[in-house]
């Protein structure tokens, strides 16, 4: 598929509740992801970013309006959307090693034996695994773990990138790699990225547009970024720092909005 | 195996042996209860003649048809439970109430319903075999992760694929774990079915032997089943060790 444009208009989001009560928690949500950028989605926790990408994943039906590909209906998962999980301990298969992870989605679109070796090779090498193909991911670390599931995501060649904090159960030296080599695996393949994050700081290092979200329940989109700072990025350039306490105080007012609840 | 741990684990066979020594004759009539070494001769004349290799057949064949049957049968309920709605709402209600009736507790209904030769055994074995099989499949199969599934939802695996290569790897661990215990408990639905109705197999000669005034035979009856149940417990994880060992990997994933 050969969209230009991941569209979300209108998007409302119900739970019904446990208790049997009803949980607003999306409220038309607008928003348009142009093919090729990087696109991170801040909010304060529990507005219902999680939910909100689960919706595009297609995991999660909408209450109200819909998402699209160009003019296609997100109906269901499908192949040009690929999510990178937190929780990598459960996104792995853990009785496949490595390189079996990473040739899982070219198995299932039955390409040959040929073919998946060389995708496996070429993403383990791109995410500097290709000595650990062997290894099954109890033997792996947190940060090597996600890094074979950044690979097996693009193994599988989707369009676009779903990622839920991929790097926030990492310590900080580890996600701090993580963060530049993603950032460069980015700049090499051109995929769109649809990213969450709660780190104001990650979020201007990889982002291309950034938009933060009013705190629930029915959270929406409170404002929209691009963010075109010089290259490459540091948080010394003043621009980086007048646009992180931007973005803070933004999150923060949210926050305070919240507890005044 | 270090030295400390050998040292200990004959040290408590030799206890046990003496203990038992004492008490023949002392505690016990030594009659009806008699000594190790009177024990061990009538073993090895059982074992020279083929009685101990005839009856350990007749249980060992028994076990492993009905064994057979009620691991399959059980894996298929277990994951229906566990996947269809109508199932596990038709299921159980029979289930949970079958799981407090104990195979021994069935064994006059089978004869009754069997009669009895082997269909009775079987009928036994499989119904001790199917609830804890049954049981763990089900928590295996609904206990999957479920951002694994999604994941491979992702990548493309349809329904059957999700299953075939997601769920059900994920559910082995739960599955052999309930094999493993249904294999103990075909054995003990076994021995109790030959002690009420049966004309070979180890709870037979245990029942007969007490009958006919044997009791080195009952003894030797005991240590077969002891025997019987030690080997083929540790024949299932190894064979597991060899075949499953990758998907046995994941319990260390269970944090
Ligand atoms: N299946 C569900 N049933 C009921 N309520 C739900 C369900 N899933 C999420 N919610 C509610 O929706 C709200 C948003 O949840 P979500 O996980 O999307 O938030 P989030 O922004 O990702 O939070 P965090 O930053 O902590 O990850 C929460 O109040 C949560 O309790
Ligand atoms: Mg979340």
């Amino acid at each position: 598929m050969n969209w230009r444009v991941l569209r979300l208009e209108g998007v409302g989001k119900d739970f019904d509740r446990a208790d049997g009560g009803v949980a607003q928690v999306l409220r038309d949500v607008t928003l348009s992801v142009e093919r090729g950028s990087f696109f991170t989605l801040l909010g304060p926790s529990g507005c219902g970013k999680s939910t909100l990408l689960n919706i595009v994943a297609g995991f999660e039906e909408t209450t109200t309006g819909g998402v699209s590909l160009d003019d296609m209906t997100v109906t269901g998962p499908g192949t040009d959307r690929t999510v990178i999980f937190q929780d990598v301990s459960n996104a792995l298969f853990p009785w496949m090693n490595a390189r079996e992870n990473v040739e899982f989605g070219p198995k299932m679109a039955r390409l040959s034996a040929q073919v998946r070796k060389e995708r496996a090779d070429r993403y383990l090498r791109l995410v500097g695994l290709d000595a650990d193909g062997g290894k099954f991911p109890f033997e792996l670390s947190g940060g090597m773990k996600q890094r074979i599931q950044i690979a097996r995501a693009l193994a599988n060649d989707p369009d676009i990138l779903l990622m839920d904090e991929p790097f926030a159960a990492l310590d900080a030296i580890t996600k701090k790699h993580l963060q530049v080599e993603f950032r460069k695996i980015w700049d090499e393949t051109g995929k769109t990225i649809f990213y969450i994050t709660h780190d104001i700081f990650e979020a201007l290092l990889l982002s291309t547009h950034l938009a933060v979200m009013t705190a629930g329940p029915e959270a929406g989109i409170k404002e929209v970024f691009r963010i075109d700072l010089e290259e490459p990025r540091s948080p010394s350039n003043p621009d980086f720092a007048a646009m992180f306490s931007r973005v803070e105080s933004l999150i923060d007012e949210e926050v305070q909005r919240m507890r005044a609840r | 195996m270090n030295p400390r741990k050998f040292f200990w684990r004959v040290l408590s066979v030799v206890v046990a042996f003496a203990l038992w020594w004492l008490s023949s004759g002392t505690i016990f009539n030594p009659i009806l209860v008699p000594a190790p070494h009177k024990v061990a001769v009538n073993l090895w004349e059982m074992t020279a003649d083929g009685e101990i290799l005839f009856h350990a057949w007749a249980s060992l064949r028994r076990v492993i048809v009905g064994y057979a049957f009620g691991s399959v049968l059980g894996i298929l309920t277990g994951v229906a439970v566990a996947r269809i709605r109508i199932a596990e709402d038709m299921l159980e209600p029979p289930l949970q109430f079958m799981r407090n009736i104990t195979p021994v507790a069935i064994i006059p209904l089978a004869v009754n319903a069997f009669g009895l030769d082997e269909p009775s055994k079987y009928f036994v074995i499989i119904y001790s075999t199917i609830i804890p099989v049954v049981f763990n499949t089900a928590a295996g199969v609904a206990s999957t992760p479920q951002i694994r599934v999604r994941a491979a939802m992702c990548l493309g695996a349809g329904r059957w694929e999700i299953f075939l290569r997601v769920v059900l790897p994920s559910a082995w661990p739960f599955i052999l774990t309930g094999l493993r215990v249904a294999l103990g408990f075909a054995f003990m639905g076994v021995v109790a079915a030959e002690m009420i109705a049966a004309e070979s197999g180890v709870g037979y000669l245990i029942m007969q032997s007490r009958n006919m005034l044997l009791p080195e035979q009952m003894f030797s009856g005991l240590f077969l089943l002891g025997l019987i149940g030690l080997v083929t417990d540790r024949a299932f994880q190894f064979t597991i060790g060899r075949l499953m060992r990758r998907y046995m990997l994941q319990t260390a994933a269970f944090d």
